[in-house]
């Protein structure tokens, strides 16, 4: 089993707010691990670290094997390798949909023009964005088409690992079905994920492992029936306990 | 048979290029230095950034005519002579830079922080980013500020009159002062600096419909 990604106590502050106290886990290759958590508890910034847009102020991340968090790494190299899906999609929003996937292809990894228009076609099909929307800009998509092509503008680039950051909180309840349906088919495919979301379906259906963050704190983790269904700690509890009460409202498909 | 403003309107005419040549020269020099100013202003270390700052405030807080006397009268002073028309594109140029700091530091600065992360996060340098992402979008959205310069710059270059630059507000007060009508003279001036306002703005306007894209700034800007 590789390990792609090892993340060793990591402890990041603003100020006098502790926002990451500690953090510690790993993904292997091929996995997809759920981060649940309430708002406010570090899960962006875990994230973030890992995507080394935020330096931690203790700890140690590895990617396959090498540390990243060492001084003097080539920080756009290590993120050329490391997907990143936003919450808000963060699509160029002077590029067309076809342009937003090609822009890393071409000017990061500098292949040519028209090899760059072929990979990145073949990534947009790969999460149904069809020819008629390659050439829309961002603001003339859908929420759900715009976190699709924000999924196959990561795809395309090859990654190691996707890191996702609640990538379905800023949809609308009926385009949220077809970004997890993309996501379970890249998990399926052998993609390895790191997925902030308060999807349990998504959870359960899906990751190898889940971990509930409280307070800059993994403080329960394990696979999803255990940690979803059968919360250990009160906090998980309490927290899925309102989850659950969304669901049942019928907010979420 | 007196002369009318009629005979003399060639003289007025004579009077645009050098207004053309303060206008361009000036927004021109204010881009070459303003453009610098609000990188180092967003990008810049910190006391760079406050140095900027204070110095964009201070221009800004001097009416142009202070510093086209300062340049011009008071420079060779302390060794510096320069021509009139120099004079005035400098005191334009640097009052301008200011301006146009300002206005591409807040396109900078609306592009947004998100287009940033993501633009790092597919593996481009900051440079990179900036160059591909961050620039194109910025540029589009300080277009309709910039059309505001031009005009402004525009109609501030009749303020170089002070110091015998002979451009076409000059040239029409030359006129009314042989014929012994301003009248006249000046409604044919300001008609002509409104000509050349309306049309850059036009012109800007279809510059603008063609490198506007949904959501960025689209539709009428002007
Ligand atoms: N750049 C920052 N500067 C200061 N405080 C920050 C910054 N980013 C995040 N925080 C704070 O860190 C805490 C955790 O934020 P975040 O990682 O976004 O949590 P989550 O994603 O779990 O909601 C919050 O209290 C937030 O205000
Ligand atoms: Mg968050």
């Amino acid at each position: 089993m590789t390990v792609v990604l090892k993340v060793e106590d990591l402890w990041k502050s603003y100020k006098k707010n502790e926002v990451l106290r500690g953090v510690t886990f790993s993904v292997n290759e091929g996995e997809t691990k759920v981060i649940i958590g309430p708002s406010g508890t570090g899960k962006s910034t875990l994230l973030r670290c890992i995507n080394l847009l935020v330096r931690p102020d203790k700890g140690r991340i590895f990617l396959d094997g090498e540390e990243i968090t060492r001084p003097g790494i080539n920080e756009a190299r290590v993120r050329s390798r490391i997907g990143f899906v936003f919450q808000h999609f963060n699509l160029f929003l002077h590029l067309t949909a076809l342009e937003n996937v090609m822009l890393g292809l071409t000017k990061v990894k500098g292949m040519p023009k028209e090899k760059a228009e072929e990979a990145a076609k073949k990534a947009l099909l790969s999460v149904g964005i069809t020819e008629d929307l390659w050439h829309k800009y961002p603001a003339q998509l859908s929420g759900g088409q715009k976190q699709r092509v924000a999924i196959a503008r990561a795809i395309a680039m090859n990654p190691r690992l996707i890191l996702f950051d609640e990538p379905t909180s800023a949809l609308d309840p009926e385009l949220i079905g077809e970004v997890l349906k993309v996501m379970e088919k890249l998990a399926k495919e052998g993609m390895t994920m790191l997925v902030v979301t308060h999807e349990i379906g998504f959870a359960m259906k899906v990751a190898d492992e889940v971990m509930f963050m409280d307070g800059g704190r993994i403080i329960e983790r394990g696979p999803p029936q255990e940690v979803i269904l059968r919360p250990k700690n009160e906090r998980t509890r309490r927290f899925l306990s309102r989850i659950w009460e969304l669901y049942d409202l019928g907010v979420r498909g | 048979m007196a002369l009318t403003v009629w005979d003399y309107l060639p003289v007025i005419f004579s009077g645009i290029t050098n207004t053309l040549i303060l206008t361009l020269a000036g927004v021109g020099l204010g881009f070459a230095l303003g453009i610098p100013m609000a990188f180092a202003e967003v990008l810049g270390p910190r006391p760079v950034q406050l140095a900027i700052r204070w110095v964009g405030r201070v221009i800004r807080g001097i009416p142009l005519l202070v510093l086209l006397f300062i340049i011009f009268f008071g420079f060779p002073n302390i060794g510096i002579t320069l021509p009139p028309i120099p004079s005035a594109i400098l005191a334009i140029g640097i009052r301008s830079a200011a301006y146009q700091a300002q206005l591409f530091r807040g396109a900078v600065e609306g592009v947004g922080y998100g287009q940033l992360e993501a633009a790092l996060s597919i593996g481009l340098t900051r440079w990179g980013a900036f160059r591909h992402v961050i620039l194109p979008q910025a540029l589009r959205l300080a277009i309709p500020g910039w059309v505001n310069e031009f005009t402004i710059v525009l109609k501030d270059t009749s303020l170089a009159y002070a110091i015998g630059v002979t451009e076409v507000f000059t040239q029409a007060v030359h006129v009314a002062q042989v014929i012994l009508d301003y009248l006249t003279p000046l409604l044919v001036v300001a008609a002509i600096y409104f000509t050349i306002t309306f049309t850059a703005s036009r012109l800007a306007e279809s510059v603008y419909r063609r490198v506007s894209v949904p959501g960025l700034g689209g539709g009428a800007a002007l």
